[in-house]
């Protein structure tokens, strides 16, 4: 019953998102993709991060694996935009195969700092490739009117919510979570730990993927430091956690609200907006460790202990 | 007899140290086999080995009738080998259920491929082991003794054909040790071997078909429990433990 | 041939101060198992700390070492006792973010209490040197290579030698031992990474004579001393001198013989490829 209340609001959300364009400023419609685009990516971070357990600094590099295959499979071999989307994913799927074999053996600090290395290396390879425009960056053909950016990114944000909940409710994800839970535990009872991690890790690639070339041919300019940019990984990272990682709908709700929060303040200063950032990350990470979604699940019974509770679970 | 598992000359060095030397058994069809010996005799690097948690630096491991050496934990998983863990874990954040269900859904032959029917298995199973009233709470909520019996439901969800048992029966009260003994009992009357690792002495006693004994790594003695609980050298191992 | 010695030297002198830098994130990352994402910004507020006293108050930054070590450890003091502390038995994923979120907080703060500006402490010496067989050395870096060998060789010390450095050691072990020490496992927190914070103050100190500050330095710091405290385990402070030289000499070589724009291919490869080939560094074992 709870459960249909909560589809059947997603579906009028999503339809009311839809109608946006039509009623919304261009600066309004502006807004709403780079927060649909966060969303997506999100939900991308979420099915490695968040269900599997693994937290990837990384992802910022399948979004500009996206961004830079999108562009150069339309300005270097004169491919449509819909055409450029896949092979900008392909090519993030089929680095996520070969990096996931490496890295996914790591746990821990260990994954998160050699993902981190990994972005690094790879935004320092881009600015230094000739396919790619070097540090200049690449120019892409103009394609005026923010509607059809606005709806695919929603489309995006749609797909990657029912690929989470597809996940959520199906063997994989068990075999996910398990891994996320005990990844011992999980291989001894069958779990193949290896093909599941490299399955999530290439599915987040493929949406992130999407998402750069979505970002790219809209901004119609990349290059390498703002396509890389690991800035944008921390984004993700942080907005999952806050909406609460491995949950369906958690890392949207993370993405909608920050980014919300995030844009009132920078119309004022935009260092008062970094600022509240990083407040907001210590603030959260101490009293709502488990994200928005437990904050809901379990505050009707804790009230304001809730807090407190979280506290002392973790404190010395 | 008709051997399950054959362990041939099975060796695991660590690093100088022989945690298991030469170590070769066969376990029947249908048969409770007791593993037993002091501390740091090498009792779980032995499971370890067996459920590919660890690789052996010498010597063989037959299944069925076909060797598993060198195959991941997984594999062996989908052949029939479910084991529980001497430190337990549950996945803390899925519900007793769940956990149970991931059994279900990977064990043997792959497992169960439909959710609906892992989620009625792991019910079935907890119904088993006596933890139904408490299929729908965390796992991280569950005292010492449920762990346990979560343990053993998960590793039955996976349906296995050897089921390994590390010490799921310590810290448990005496009404608490015969339910759990009673429940192995009917496990293998249903086909399954079982190899068991157990320090509580009566208990492995009065379960156990036959007994093989490890100290320092090295099997010093096997066969029925009064025999081998009667040898000289397992006195001894025992003993001299306690001396020190 | 002379140009591949000026290539050595100035990797060895700049692998000094990377293991000075190095030095406090592996101090608590061992100790407390956290990894400080603020350590980078912990090192440029040293760095700005420094540059105050000196430009305020006309203190020799050799001199304003020890003062802006001091400052650092009261803040790093006050950081892990009123907010690690609580936080502390979480996750590992959580303390990731946590330190995360005070870099963005520190490097916020100090853009609008400092501006963006591009600053640099540059005392009357700043520009001699001497030649060391046929190679330049400036005094000042040398001067900085010197102190910072010496402060990592004192942690060292300190860790075996003194009792509370045995308790903080103990504490890396585990808690029990701690508290056989006598020691509330609380304030060894605090000091130990208040000790990591005075050494960053430290090598903030050092960066600003020989190089630039400004606030958004402290990432790729942070990003570096990672790379150091994997080549060189966790397990000895001495490690981190074998880290921060091989870092140096590595990004020095590379900007000499493929170009300043790959230096970050090559630290950043080293990290990637030791984290692959031998998780827990390249010389001993982390905690």
């Amino acid at each position: 019953m709870r459960a249909r209340v909560v589809v059947t609001l997603c579906v009028v959300v999503a339809v009311l998102l839809a109608g946006v364009p039509w009623i919304a400023s261009p600066a309004t419609i502006e807004f709403g993709i780079n927060m649909l685009l966060l969303a997506a990516l999100a939900q991308s971070w979420n099915i490695i991060g968040g269900y599997t357990g693994y937290p990837s600094f990384g992802n910022s590099v399948f979004y500009g694996l996206g961004s830079y295959g999108t562009a150069v499979a339309m300005l270097s071999w004169q491919l449509p935009f819909g055409v450029g989307l896949v092979v900008g994913a392909v090519i993030a799927v089929v680095f996520a195969l070969l990096l996931g074999r490496a890295v996914l053996r790591l746990r821990g600090h260990y994954f998160a700092i050699c993902t981190l290395g990994v972005a690094e290396v790879m935004t320092a390879i881009v600015s230094n490739l000739e396919i790619t425009g070097r540090n200049q960056g690449l120019v892409l053909p103009l394609l005026k009117g923010n509607v059809l950016f606005y709806e695919l990114s929603l489309a995006l944000v749609v797909v990657a919510t029912l690929v989470v909940w597809w996940i959520a409710r199906s063997r994989f994800g068990f075999g996910l979570v398990a891994i996320r839970e005990n990844e011992e535990a999980a291989a001894s009872m069958g779990v193949d730990t290896t093909r599941y991690k490299i399955f999530a890790f290439a599915i987040s690639a493929a949406i992130g993927a999407v998402a750069g070339g979505i970002h790219a041919y809209w901004i119609t300019f990349i290059d390498p430091v703002s396509a890389f940019d690991i800035g944008l990984n921390v984004k993700m990272i942080i907005m999952a956690v806050f909406g609460g990682p491995g949950s369906i709908l958690g890392p949207v709700v993370g993405a909608f609200v920050l980014s919300a929060i995030s844009e009132v303040l920078s119309s004022e200063i935009s260092t008062v907006a970094g600022l509240f950032f990083g407040i907001v990350i210590v603030v959260a990470v101490v009293f709502m460790p488990r994200g928005i979604a437990d904050l809901l699940r379990r505050f009707h019974t804790y009230r304001w202990r809730y807090f407190a509770a979280n506290v002392r679970a973790t404190r010395v | 007899m008709d051997a399950v598992l054959s362990v041939n000359g099975l060796s695991k060095r660590f690093s100088g140290l022989t945690a298991v030397a030469h170590v070769s058994f066969e376990l029947g069809r249908g048969e409770i086999l007791g593993l037993i010996g002091p501390n740091g005799a090498g009792k779980t690097t032995l499971v370890n080995l067996i459920s590919g948690a660890l690789e052996p630096s010498d010597g063989e491991l037959v299944f069925e009738g076909r060797s598993i050496g060198g195959l991941p934990p997984f594999r062996r998983a989908h052949l029939g080998i479910g084991r529980t863990f001497q430190i337990m874990r549950p996945f803390p954040g899925l519900t007793v259920r769940d956990n149970v269900a991931v059994g279900a859904l990977f064990g043997t032959g792959g497992g169960e491929r439909d959710l609906a029917k892992a989620r009625a298995i792991a019910h079935e199973k907890l119904d088993f082991v006596g933890l139904a009233r408490v299929a729908d709470r965390p796992a991280d909520a569950l005292g010492g003794p449920d762990r346990k019996r979560l343990e053993l439901a998960k590793a039955l969800a996976m349906n296995p054909r050897l089921l390994l048992l590390d010490e799921v029966m310590a810290g448990l009260n005496l009404s608490e040790l015969e339910e759990v003994i009673a429940i192995i009992r009917k496990v293998r009357d249903g086909g399954v071997s079982v190899l068991v690792i157990e320090h509580v002495m009566k208990a492995i006693r009065s379960l156990s078909d036959r007994l093989l004994v490890l100290h320092h790594g090295e099997m010093i003695a096997e066969g029925t429990p009064e025999h081998v609980l009667e040898d000289p050298a397992v006195v001894e191992a025992y003993l001299g433990k306690r001396r020190e | 041939m002379n140009l591949l010695w000026q290539g050595i030297v100035n990797g060895v002198l700049l692998g000094g101060l990377y293991a000075l830098m190095a030095l406090g994130l592996a101090l608590v990352w061992g100790v407390l198992n956290i990894v400080n994402l603020a350590h980078g910004a912990l090192i440029m507020l040293g760095g700005y700390v420094c540059y105050y006293l000196f430009t305020g108050a006309h203190i020799d930054p050799f001199v304003a070492l020890p003062i802006t070590a001091a400052v650092l450890f009261v803040v790093g003091y006050a950081i892990q006792r009123r907010l690690l502390n609580l936080v502390i038995r979480a996750p590992m994923f959580n303390t990731l973010l946590i330190t995360f979120g005070l870099d963005v907080v520190l490097t916020y703060a100090a853009q609008i209490a400092f501006s963006a500006d591009f600053r640099t402490v540059n005392p009357s010496y700043a520009g001699a040197n001497f030649s060391l067989l046929g190679a330049t050395v400036p005094v000042v870096r040398l001067l900085a290579f010197v102190i910072a060998l010496a402060l990592t060789f004192g942690l060292w010390l300190f860790l075996t030698r003194t009792p509370l450095g045995r308790a903080i050691r103990a504490t890396s072990q585990n808690l029990v031992a701690a508290r056989l020490y006598g020691v509330e496992p609380r304030r060894i927190y605090a000091l130990t990474f208040g000790i990591g914070a005075a050494l960053a103050g430290a090598a903030g100190a050092l960066y600003g004579v020989v190089s630039q500050l400004n606030p958004y330095i402290g990432t790729s710091l942070t990003a570096k001393s990672f790379v150091i405290a994997i080549i060189g385990g966790l397990s000895n402070p001495l490690g981190v001198i074998v880290g921060g030289l091989v870092l140096g000499l590595v990004e020095s070589m590379t900007s000499l013989y493929i170009g300043a724009t790959y230096t970050n291919v090559a630290s950043f490869g080293i990290l990637v490829l030791v984290l692959i080939v031998r998780p827990t560094g390249l010389l001993g074992r982390t905690a």
